[in-house]
């Protein structure tokens, strides 16, 4: 196992109302070197916390998150003064996470020299590979963010990312920006380069098809939560959580056509306020299974089949 | 225009003031009653613009250069700003992909659907209630804590049943949607989208939907138009167009939409390349350059649009042939 969270809490305090947001209740997620953890749920679920925490941007209140057995923060405190870092993040949205008055070169190199990590004179050389590794042509190095195209920024981010040299990359919904013929691209991109660097990826996404084409092994958050985890084939072939069922039964499906009714078969409300968690199961207020039994008990994963875990009485 | 049909946009052409540059190019397009058409694009196909031309809001420096919009006989490009407000909501209403630049951020929910009311000169005892079932329909929990409530007080999917409610509270008889799901989860889009179905039937209101996602039309409309650098390059039934689409681009995109059957790390199908922009594809086929069936005279000239039955495609080499 390279990457373990363990028992992961996050609270945020919200000092006006003198409230507490529950953002992760207890996450615990074993993943080995070079596989991909596909993470899906509503928006409010957790899934960009999580990602926040795994990249040491915030630290939990509880439990402890480590790669290859040393602490994540530890490690990424350590990565300015050493050679590199472990983990990197892609954001969603290409056109904001770029400084649009700085060239593309620019942006690139940046990383390599605070980071340290060729000699100077191979700078310009490393950011021409890191270029051409992401699919771009080279002549964009001059080029402002503003000239590129959604597709070719989110490479360049993509290619920001790698230059630190990271073992595992942290990608949150990093096509859902994108226009479609565009979004199989970076999603290519993004299995090449899995293969030829040995990556680990962590893709969070709401959208299950993108879930479903990268991922080895899935979680289903809902309110901070797991409640559904295990093989890629398990958890979207076959659903046992209600929760997942109904992402599943969402899906926009371009092969089922001119049929308004499969619109009506969904699931029904929102997540609810994570400041006042409902009792039991978090799920029970918009479960078709609900029982009365599901108000009271607070559901943990369980083991159904072999790896395949789910938190759900009724599964 | 057909007899049938409500709305009927004709050779519709918009560009910038200042330096003109083509945005949106012999568009043509109808609505019949109680239809619903989407229009699929990506960005910068022209989708929205043709869209905002039919109820006169182009935002500034874009203007009509060439066609007509014919809703009921009357031609809107034509009408003055009175006219147009008399038929913006009352006849035709539209929500858009974020509510809140519909909503007034500073108004008690109540008041401002009352507003609508008032605004188009309908204001009396029933008022009241006439916003209080509409509310109900569209699914807004407790009506009465809902009128108190400022908009900010909603969440992304709520506000967008808001919206809605608003652009149905004068009955228009067609609704223009400009991707009201896009920023939603997929659940709650699923909402939004049998939302819309069930008061369209109800109403038998016509409805045009623009999107990014065909996923999102397949079982919402009845017609499809496929926009690519500010032309329509295909057009026909959801039938027609998801099962045997005909332009390379409408074949593309379709196979670049990852399947929920098979394995995954198979690579996706992709269309190499970025989209024209429509002012720069002058006298070829704006799809010629990312297209692997184009040949030397996709390079030097405008395909025609050729129509057969219910379906149209503007392409030289489509595909199942001419």
């Amino acid at each position: 196992m390279s990457l373990e969270i363990k028992d992961v809490e996050k609270l945020y305090k919200i000092v006006s109302t003198d409230t507490v947001i529950h953002a992760l209740n207890g996450i615990d997620i074993s993943l080995p070197a070079g596989k991909t953890l596909g993470i899906v749920g509503e928006s409010g679920c957790g899934k960009s916390t999580l990602a926040r925490l795994v990249t040491g941007l915030e630290t939990p209140n509880r439990g402890g998150i480590t790669w290859k057995g040393s602490p994540i923060h530890d490690v990424n405190k350590g990565s300015f003064s050493t050679k590199k870092s472990v983990v990197q993040l892609v954001f969603q949205d290409p056109y904001s996470s770029l400084n649009p008055r700085q060239r593309i070169g620019d942006a690139i190199s940046e990383i390599i020299t605070v980071h340290n990590l060729v000699a100077k004179n191979m700078v310009e050389t490393r950011v021409s590979e890191l270029l051409s590794l992401v699919g771009l042509a080279d002549d964009l190095k001059n080029r402002y963010p503003h000239q590129l195209s959604g597709g070719q920024r989110q490479r360049v981010s993509i290619a920001r990312a790698l230059a630190a040299e990271p073992n595992l990359l942290v990608l949150d919904e990093p096509v859902s920006a994108l226009d479609v013929s565009v979004r199989a691209e970076v999603m290519n991109l993004l299995l090449d380069l899995r293969a030829k660097l040995g990556l680990t990826y962590i893709f969070i996404s709401h959208d299950l098809a993108m879930i479903r084409y990268i991922s080895d092994l899935v979680a289903v958050m809902y309110l901070g939560k797991i409640v559904e985890f295990g093989s890629w084939e398990q958890v979207i072939n076959d659903p046992q959580h209600p929760y997942t069922q109904a992402l599943i039964q969402a899906m926009p499906d371009h092969t089922v056509i001119g049929n308004p009714e499969s619109l009506a078969k969904t699931l029904e409300g929102e997540v609810p306020d994570p400041v006042n968690l409902p009792t039991g199961c978090a799920f029970h207020l918009r479960c078709v299974k609900a029982t009365p039994a599901c108000a009271v008990a607070a559901q943990t994963l369980r083991e159904i089949s072999s790896n395949h875990l789910v938190a759900c009485m009724e599964a | 225009m057909t007899q049938s049909s409500l709305l009927s946009v004709k050779d519709l052409g918009i560009s910038t003031v200042q330096d003109p540059r083509t945005l949106v190019n012999q568009v043509s397009f109808d609505i019949g009653l109680g239809e619903a058409v989407g229009v699929v694009g990506e960005s910068g196909s022209g989708k929205t613009l043709s869209a905002l031309s039919i109820l006169g809001l182009l935002p500034r420096g874009v203007e009509v250069v060439s066609g007509s919009v014919t809703f009921k006989d009357k031609n809107l490009l034509t009408l003055d700003t009175e006219e147009l407000r008399n038929i913006r909501g009352n006849e035709i209403a539209m929500i858009y992909q974020d509510p809140m630049t519909a909503l007034n951020p500073v108004m008690k929910l109540g008041k401002q659907l009352l507003e609508v009311i008032a605004s188009h000169g309908g204001i009396n005892d029933g008022s009241q209630n006439q916003v209080r079932v509409l509310l109900l329909e569209v699914g807004i929990p407790d009506v009465n804590r809902a009128m108190e409530s400022y908009p900010h007080e909603f969440s992304g999917g709520m506000r967008q049943r808001i919206m809605i409610a608003m652009a149905l509270l004068l009955s228009p008889q067609l609704l223009i949607a400009d991707e009201p799901t896009t920023a939603l989860d997929v659940t709650i889009q699923q909402q939004i989208l049998a939302l819309v179905s069930e008061a369209r039937k109800k109403r038998n209101m016509s409805m045009l939907w623009i999107t990014h996602d065909l996923g999102v039309v397949a079982n919402l409309v009845d017609r499809l138009n496929v926009m690519y650098a500010g032309r329509i390059v295909e057009s026909g039934t959801v039938e027609e167009i998801f099962r045997k689409p005909k332009h390379p681009y409408t074949a593309g995109l379709l196979s670049s939409l990852p399947t929920s059957t098979g394995t995954n790390r198979e690579r996706l199908t992709s269309i190499s390349g970025v989209p024209e922009k429509p002012w720069l594809v002058g006298n070829s086929c704006g799809f010629a350059a990312r297209c692997s069936r184009a040949q030397a005279r996709c390079h030097s000239e405008i395909p025609l649009t050729v129509t057969t039955d219910s379906s149209s495609v503007a392409c030289f080499f489509p595909l199942g042939g001419n």
